[in-house]
């Protein structure tokens, strides 16, 4: 049997049933997004978790010059490495359906191996045969490809060769190919030899013992790899370690999941001031029964339960509801989280112990909420509570102080009503001002990607660059592409791979070195700081953000030792890495922003001369036309002319297109943001309507006064609707304030890991005005029932409510 | 008024010089001053006054709901400014019952769920034992035909004696009542006052606000306020 007091609070949550219901589909609202993004994050971490992990991923991988028996011996004797295999890897043209698209291809030495880079064939023929292609699944969209047909492969200038796409093998290790914009493939090196590609093996890799060791204890067993490798007789050209146990965009990711779990407790913060709200509301109301209660004996303990129970009540109801959509929206957003990671979703389930959480901080939110207006409801003295004069004394001085005679006696009353709870108002306000604070915030984080985008691109004045199989000579190649129709500007560049050798005598990971001429036309950085090439450098270098995280001894004015490694020929270095056994120094003089990218310029004279090299590798064009068909077009020309001449292109792109995809890539993250801030809107929204309906309930009996003295429908909704838009218009400016430092933060975020944004001060106009639109439009549509209420209510009984 | 023999006894009620002040805007307001008063086990008190004269406020404190902000009050040997607004709580519950001048039902409970609360309060016996020994304080008090109903519908008797009910729930020593008869007609009244009396017959303690003769007339002893101090008795009916 329920007791008396329970009963009661029973009964008076149904006097608020309205009110209860949207408070409930508030925190809902909230749940579900909150919840989703928990359910979603520990399902992308239990999935790389297994996925990433069991996979064995590689510890490091070593280009060498070549690879033999003896040589590998050596490798696996290292008493630290686990297991070790070697591998091909060979640029190339994949052509699908009349698509063409840049491609890697690897020829592995085992394909079945357990203890390193394990792969997951996931349709048809596995291992690939001679003769046949296996794709990557992330590429196959892009590629546009289908399994089962057949496409043309291409390596160098050599013709290309139909082969049929087999079979599909996941390999996790690899970022998304479609984000890469790069297809990913499996073949044999009888394939390779068919493709006329080198064959022989020319990497190795390696998994470490002990899974647990950092990157730079990794790198100092790649070292002593190295070493083994030379004493053998062996060169090593590169060392790549990757973070141990961290996925290629682990770190994009986190920042992502981060950003979303700050804004998720926001949501919840904004659901929880409506929690505090309704129970003040309910409270206030409630003040002299509270005396009452205590009079008759009532704890504060056994009142306060009453209240926080009914808060409980609200969060399991709410929680219940909020489960099943939470899973429902988590389940595919994690599958589209875990596309962007490579990894596949599979029939994993979300971790039970997300659930529980998702249960449990959703009952518990609106008791933390309700806690502490309970506890100072309870803690007043029974002769304090039964003294109690209710909602009629307060806010008489704010009242006071709109009365101005310009402003109407009716525009008087609903400011002074506005006024009349303080604590709600403002807590009202922040709640919706919350939602227009992330929204303006995303609003100008996305003017500001939009805006830095431009500006990052606006040094490379090109349209179209070209990535040439092997060296060649930088003014022949100029000239060759400058008698092709269509092609307006050249400009030649020394494209190489370089290290940094560090302080502890080990090379960092390899990066891309641009020799830019100081007069380029067509390629000119944004700087950061400092400055860029200028004519008569030495061995300068301007570094972009990416390399200066990546190898943090790296600093402005600072000078750095490089290994440098030499042209590539037929896709392979000639010589082997380095250049000559003597790094060559360098000193920062510039820093500029490209985006994720590691990479660095240098005058391509100091570089030439560093190298003994002067052949380039790379050419920027810009075109007669700014059409991307037209573009593609003039391409194929430059193609031809240098198949012409002996000079293989190994690849094009598009800077057109490399920037939307670049865009696009960054305009995701701040497309969430949005959602965030429409899930937050709506919150504010419903907080809105319970405040005016609890305005309207507490101004029950001065509405029935205002009837008796013969006031129109039309008075008592206005009377609403107007201080509906009070609060809305204070909601507006706070967010306005608001939206500077969360634009600014997310930025911050943003920046370190993604993209440095150029934020503008102020929010754009064009976005408050809309948001200041909107909110008007949720003003009046959060007021609409509660005006309804008001008007609805028999004058009578409006008079006899107390 | 009426005797009572209990009244010989010890004092159940002790004040010693009581004091309770206000703050105000035009500086401290002195409620209740100097207040010296017994109250002996069984005693059937009245106290009179005009309006402001301190008569709700030294209810209050005698029912721990106020504290004093001076001198003592102790009530079967317990000395309330001592206690912890807890352990008063606690206390009130099992030894004070209190009727109020607009009888202060809860809205949401009916009569007989008003009746059963101070002893769910209070953990006094089986919901069950609750429910009869409510069931029993209506029928005495007689509106048991009442119980289902919610405050609203119920007459000002009704409820008024329901109130009592709820008062007597815990069967305390020792009853408070604000103008009980304030909202009443007089045969009402006069019922609800016979109903006291009885109660007091019974062995239990009543100190009464009041300013009504009906009300008085039923008191064994009336104590008078004037500017929160106490009007010698023997000036009670001057």
């Amino acid at each position: 049997m329920l007791s008396p007091r329970w009963r009661k609070m029973r009964r008076d949550a149904s006097l608020h049933k309205a009110r209860t219901v949207l408070v409930v589909l508030a925190v809902v609202v909230g749940l579900v997004g909150a919840g989703a993004l928990l359910a979603s994050w520990a399902l992308v971490r239990q999935v790389t978790a297994q996925t990433f992990i069991a996979s064995r991923p590689v510890s490091a991988t070593l280009r060498v010059d070549r690879v033999d028996d003896a040589l590998l011996a050596r490798v696996r004797d290292v008493p630290a490495i686990a297991a070790v295999r070697v591998r091909r890897v060979v640029p190339a043209s994949v052509d699908a359906n009349g698509r063409r698209a840049r491609a890697q291809l690897f020829a592995l030495s085992d394909w079945h191996a357990r203890d390193i880079g394990r792969l997951k064939p996931e349709r048809g023929t596995w291992p690939p045969r001679d003769g046949e292609i296996v794709l990557e699944p992330s590429s196959l969209e892009f590629a546009g490809a289908q399994f089962g047909q057949t496409v043309r492969v291409s390596v160098g200038d050599g013709a290309p060769v139909a082969l049929p796409l087999t079979g599909i093998t996941r390999d996790v290790s690899l970022p998304p190919g479609w984000m890469d914009h790069v297809v990913y493939a499996f073949v044999t090196p009888a394939t390779l030899a068919q493709l006329g590609a080198p064959v022989a093996f020319n990497e190795i890799q390696f998994v470490v013992r002990d899974t647990t060791l950092d990157r730079d204890a990794v790198r100092r067993i790649a070292d002593e790899a190295r070493t083994r490798i030379e004493q053998a007789g062996g060169r090593v050209t590169n060392i790549a370690v990757p973070i141990p146990g961290e996925h290629a965009h682990a770190a994009q990711m986190d920042s992502l999941s981060l950003t979303q779990g700050a804004f998720a407790l926001m949501t919840l913060f904004v659901c929880a001031l409506l929690v505090v709200n309704l129970v003040s509301a309910m409270l206030a109301a409630q003040t002299r029964e509270i005396g009452v209660m205590k009079a008759l004996g009532g704890s504060a303990r056994q009142i306060g339960a009453l209240y926080l129970g009914f808060a409980l009540a609200i969060g399991t109801v709410a929680s219940l509801l909020a489960l099943p959509a939470s899973i429902a929206i988590a389940r595919p957003y994690a599958a589209m989280k875990l596309d962007m990671l490579n990894f596949p979703i599979g029939d994993a389930a979300i971790p039970g112990w997300a659930l529980a959480i998702q249960l449990v901080a959703g009952c518990l939110l609106p008791v933390m909420a309700a806690a502490l207006p309970v506890v100072r409801a309870c803690r007043l003295r029974a002769a304090d509570a039964l003294r109690d004069t209710g909602i009629a004394a307060d806010g008489g001085h704010l009242r006071r102080r709109f009365s101005l005679p310009w402003i109407s006696r009716p525009l008087q009353l609903s400011i002074g009503n506005a006024f009349r709870k303080r604590q709600r108002m403002l807590l009202t306000v922040l709640a919706l001002a919350a939602g227009g604070a992330v929204f303006l915030g995303a609003d100008s984080l996305r003017s500001g990607v939009r805006v830095s985008v431009a500006q990052l691109f606006a040094g490379n004045r090109y349209d179209v660059s070209l990535r040439l199989a092997d060296g060649a000579d930088a003014a022949r190649v100029e000239a060759v592409a400058s008698a092709v129709s269509g092609v307006t500007g050249v400009q030649a560049l020394a494209r190489g791979t370089a290290a940094v050798r560090r302080d502890d005598g080990l090379d960092g990971d390899a990066f891309t070195l641009v020799g830019l001429p100081p007069s380029s036309t067509l390629l000119a950085p944004a700087i950061l700081h400092g400055r860029g090439i200028a004519a008569g450098d030495g061995n300068v270098l301007v570094v972009s953000r990416s390399l200066l995280k990546d190898e943090p001894t790296l600093r402005l004015g600072g000078d750095v030792e490089l290994r440098l490694a030499d042209m590539p020929v037929n896709g392979r270095p000639v010589n082997g890495w380095p250049v000559n056994d003597r790094p060559t120094r360098w000193r920062v003089v510039g820093i500029v922003d490209v985006g994720p990218q590691a990479l660095a310029y240098a005058p391509v004279g100091a570089l030439n001369a560093a190298r003994g090299d002067e052949r380039a590798s790379a050419l920027l064009l810009t075109t007669a036309s700014r059409e991307p068909a037209a573009q593609l077009e003039t391409i194929l020309r430059v193609r031809a002319a240098f198949d012409a001449v002996g000079i293989t292109v190994g690849g094009s792109e598009l800077m057109s297109e490399t920037r939307r995809a670049f865009e696009d890539h960054l305009l995701m993250v701040v497309q969430f943001l949005g959602v965030m801030a429409w899930a937050m809107i709506a919150i504010g929204g419903i907080g809105l309507a319970s405040t005016m309906s609890l305005g309207v309930l507490e101004r029950t009996r001065e509405i029935g006064i205002m009837r008796a003295l013969g006031a129109p429908d039309r008075a008592i909704v206005s009377l609403v609707q107007v201080e509906g838009l009070v609060v809305a218009s204070l909601a507006w400016i706070v967010s306005l304030l608001l939206s500077m430092p969360i634009g600014h933060l997310l930025a911050d975020a943003f920046g370190r890991v993604m993209f440095t944004v150029k934020m503008q001060t102020l929010p754009n106009a064009s976005g408050a005005l809309a948001w200041g639109v909107m909110l008007a439009v949720v003003s009046t549509v959060a007021c609409t029932w509660p005006a309804r209420r008001a008007v609805r209510l028999p004058a009578a009984r409006a008079l006899a409510y107390e | 008024m009426s005797t009572n023999a209990a009244s010989t006894s010890a004092p159940l009620i002790v004040l010693d010089k009581v004091a309770r002040t206000y703050p105000g805007p035009s500086g401290p307001f002195h409620a209740l001053a100097d207040i010296d008063l017994e109250i002996r086990r069984g005693d059937f008190v009245a106290v009179v006054g005009a309006s402001g004269s301190g008569k709700s406020t030294l209810l209050n404190l005698l029912g721990g709901i106020d504290r004093a902000s001076g001198g003592r009050i102790v009530i079967d040997g317990r000395d309330l400014g001592a206690a912890s607004e807890r352990a008063l709580t606690a206390w009130r519950g099992r030894h004070v019952g209190i009727v109020f001048q607009f009888f202060q039902l809860l809205p949401t409970l009916t009569a007989l769920e008003n009746v059963m609360l101070p002893m769910d309060f209070a953990g006094i016996g089986s919901p069950r034992e609750r429910r009869q020994r409510a069931l029993a304080l209506l029928e005495r008090l007689r509106v048991t035909d009442q119980a289902d109903k919610l405050p609203a519908s119920l007459s000002g008797g009704q409820q008024q004696r329901v109130a009592v009910a709820r008062a007597l729930a815990n069967d305390p020593p020792i009853l408070l009542a604000d103008e009980p008869t304030g909202n009443l007609d007089s045969r009402t009244a006069d019922a609800l006052l016979d109903g006291l009396s009885e109660l007091v017959r019974d062995g239990l303690t009543i100190v009464m606000v009041t300013h009504e003769p009906r009300a008085m007339a039923h008191a064994s002893r009336a104590i008078s306020l004037a500017d929160g101090r106490l009007v010698p008795e023997g000036r009670a009916d001057a």
